[in-house]
């Protein structure tokens, strides 16, 4: 076990990228991530790997691309206008089935916005964001300390499933300090060059073809149902959800990332005035942990989803309820972050009077 | 010609109040600049320093029609409200001549924004292209962009016991600007707002699009006194870091020849960025960026004496 050290997000996410084995990072400066690129850029020559800064957003993404091609573990991020302007070398990479690790330190939009924390990019993580059908995992972490530890669980998932990886933190999650404690360094001398990497023919029989293109609509077809079959293996193995004080709750609510962290506390104080509520916090938001609000619906009187945003994860909590329950949000928006206090409020005026 | 005082008489369309830093130089040049337009003026601003610190909400440091956009596209939306202003000009609806100005920074402009200005380049648009070129990502935090010049130290290349910061020599953007065959491209700095104004004259005088590449000194991440700006840019000519000349429709034409030219050590002195250069072991990179400035200023110098067109 290593010891606790107080580090900023930016900068933990990039040093648990290192522990994780990435070889390389590619990025392009946006507040509020630059730590991540400047922190990338001091360690990375230390331990022999890679930092490559971009003249693009556009050019960063292909180089992870061009890199992921050959097996290496890399690993990208940006802000949401930066993301956005990746999102064709998203697209481009599902269809690849190359991994990689790509993290989205959300700020407030659209458009230029400003750079204070928000929820806004919910959609466009977990509903492609990119042309084509296709999905990334999307991970979404409340603390540096579980932050921290998903990143190396992103690129085992990156890897098994071929896929891309996107960890959403807010820019309160990137620029706040915590202690974390970095559980696990991988040896990365014992990395093998997986079978589908194209770093040369060699001995082999077939050349390796990694390509997002097929001009024969049937064989477009194929390689489409190849990618859903792999994104319902992974909505069956690899949600990630906690629960909450949802044992004895009357009432959930639902939040991801900085509004799960202060639900938190509204919870507790909730029931220090003797309402019984719990928190449904999906750390996966894609694959979204459907099952978990259904298997709830009978046990709690309403949900109330609260995000930084005007409401993008509602409508996934809605269709896992499919109707059988009341569903009600409260959402802050343009960087504004709502306390305890505030949540608390407004989840209280859909009590009807019952806990005056 | 308009001396110093008459250009600094001139209504500014950068109001008093912006939140630049403390001996920034790039209001002097948006003044200079937009005051050689003897016509309106419209800005499109690229995401940057001055975009940043002109319009915090909810207010707005400018005087003229102004539009904001992405990081990568001041010349395309420039080259839309050219187009836009052609089409209405043509049906009657605008009767006034306008000037159409897109102002960007070297990150704008050098990396993330050279295929959109290439762009407008190449199709012809008549807009004047201003970089305030104060070599980095200087509102972000100092990283290193495609104008950084060898040696620095910026927070993505950071100079250390292994590393001297930047090991490439910036891109020569007013070469590239002219290679388009545009009318008019050159280069001038901050400290010189007769030559700033005179060159946006002719640049807002060409029948096509002109470029115009000013070098601004950042007191916060060239890290020097607040009072020194024009010194540095001042210094930055004298050394022959920064030339100031222009290409007029091909043809190299340098503006400034010093009588005696400086040491570069001179323009090096005193900005944090460079303190590690001056340290024993790194004195060779020093040898080898006055190299890199002796050689372009004596290739600039053939470019102009042989008078043939670029």
């Amino acid at each position: 076990m290593g010891e606790k050290i107080l580090m900023k997000g930016a900068e933990a996410i990039a040093e648990a990228a290192i522990k994780a084995g990435a070889m390389a990072f590619f990025g392009y400066p946006i507040t509020p991530q630059n730590e991540t690129p400047e922190y990338f850029s001091r360690r990375m020559p230390e331990v022999g790997r890679i930092f490559l800064q971009a003249e693009s957003e556009v050019a960063a993404i292909n180089m992870i691309y061009g890199a992921a091609c050959t097996g290496t573990r890399v690993f990208a991020s940006s802000s949401s206008p930066g993301i956005s302007l990746m999102q064709e070398g998203f697209s481009y990479i599902a269809n690849s089935n190359v991994p990689c690790v790509v993290a989205n330190v959300m700020r407030g939009g659209p458009g230029l916005g400003d750079i204070a924390p928000a929820q806004g990019d919910y959609f466009q993580a977990t509903k492609g964001g990119g042309h084509g059908d296709y999905h990334t995992i999307v991970i979404a972490p409340h603390t540096l300390q579980e932050e921290v530890d998903l990143v190396l669980k992103a690129f085992d998932l990156a890897e098994k499933y071929r896929i891309m990886v996107v960890l959403i933190v807010d820019g309160l999650l990137g620029q706040m300090m915590e202690p974390v404690e970095f559980k696990e360094t991988v040896d990365v001398t014992k990395f093998k060059v997986p079978e589908w990497a194209t770093v040369g023919q060699g001995d082999r029989e077939d050349r390796i073809i990694i390509t997002s293109l097929d001009l024969a609509p049937e064989g477009l077809e194929k390689m489409n149902l190849h990618l859903q079959e792999k994104y319902r293996k992974i909505e069956e193995q690899e949600v990630m959800v906690e629960e909450y004080r949802m044992d004895d709750a009357e009432y959930a609510i639902t939040a991801f990332g900085t509004m799960a962290r202060i639900s938190k506390t509204t919870i507790e104080l909730a029931r220090s005035e003797g309402i019984k509520v719990g928190l449904i916090r999906p750390i996966t938001v894609w694959p979204f942990p459907s099952k978990t609000i259904e298997n709830r619906a009978n046990q709690v009187k309403f949900f109330f989803d609260t995000e930084l945003n005007a409401g993008q994860m509602i409508e996934d909590v809605k269709l896992a309820l499919n109707g059988a329950r009341p569903v009600y949000f409260y959402g802050k928006m343009g960087g504004i972050v709502p306390s305890a206090e505030e949540v608390l409020e407004e989840f209280k005026k859909h009590l009807g009077g019952q806990h005056e | 010609m308009a001396t110093y005082q008459d250009i600094v008489s001139k209504p500014t369309p950068l109001a008093p109040g912006h939140r630049m830093c403390a001996g920034c130089g790039i209001p002097a040049i948006v003044n200079s600049i937009i005051a050689a337009s003897d016509k309106p003026v419209i800005v499109a601003n690229a995401t940057g320093c001055l975009e940043v610190t002109s319009t915090i909400y909810p207010f707005s440091a400018w005087n003229v029609p102004w539009v904001h956009l992405t990081f990568e596209n001041a010349a395309a939306v420039a080259a839309g409200i050219e187009t836009a202003y052609k089409a209405l000009k043509k049906r009657g609806k605008i009767k006034d001549d306008v000037n159409i100005i897109a102002f960007g920074g070297d990150g704008g402009t050098y990396d993330i924004g050279i295929q959109a200005l290439s762009g407008a380049l190449e199709r012809g648009h008549r807009f004047l292209y201003v970089v305030y070129d104060n070599e980095g990502y200087m509102n972000t935090g100092n990283q290193r962009s495609g104008a950084t010049p060898f040696g620095a130290d910026t927070t993505t290349v950071p100079a250390g016991t292994k590393s001297i910061g930047k090991t490439q020599w910036r891109k020569n953007i007013v070469e590239i600007s002219a290679a388009h065959r545009i009318p008019y491209a050159a280069q001038a700095a901050a400290h010189n707002v007769v030559d700033i104004y005179n060159k946006a004259k002719k640049a807002l005088s060409a029948d096509g699009p002109s470029f115009l590449a000013v070098l601004q000194p950042c007191t916060t991440n060239w890290k020097y006194d607040t009072a020194l700006t024009m010194k540095y840019s001042k210094l930055a000519v004298e050394t022959n870091f920064w030339p100031l000349y222009e290409i007029e429709n091909g043809k190299v034409h340098i503006n400034y020849k010093p009588k005696e030219r400086k040491p570069i050590e001179e323009f090096l002195k005193g900005q944090g960025r460079y303190r590690h250069l001056f340290k024993p072991e790194n004195r060779y990179a020093i040898e080898e960026f006055q190299s890199l400035v002796d050689e372009e200023w004596e290739r600039l110098l053939k470019l102009e004496e042989s008078g043939a067109k670029l």
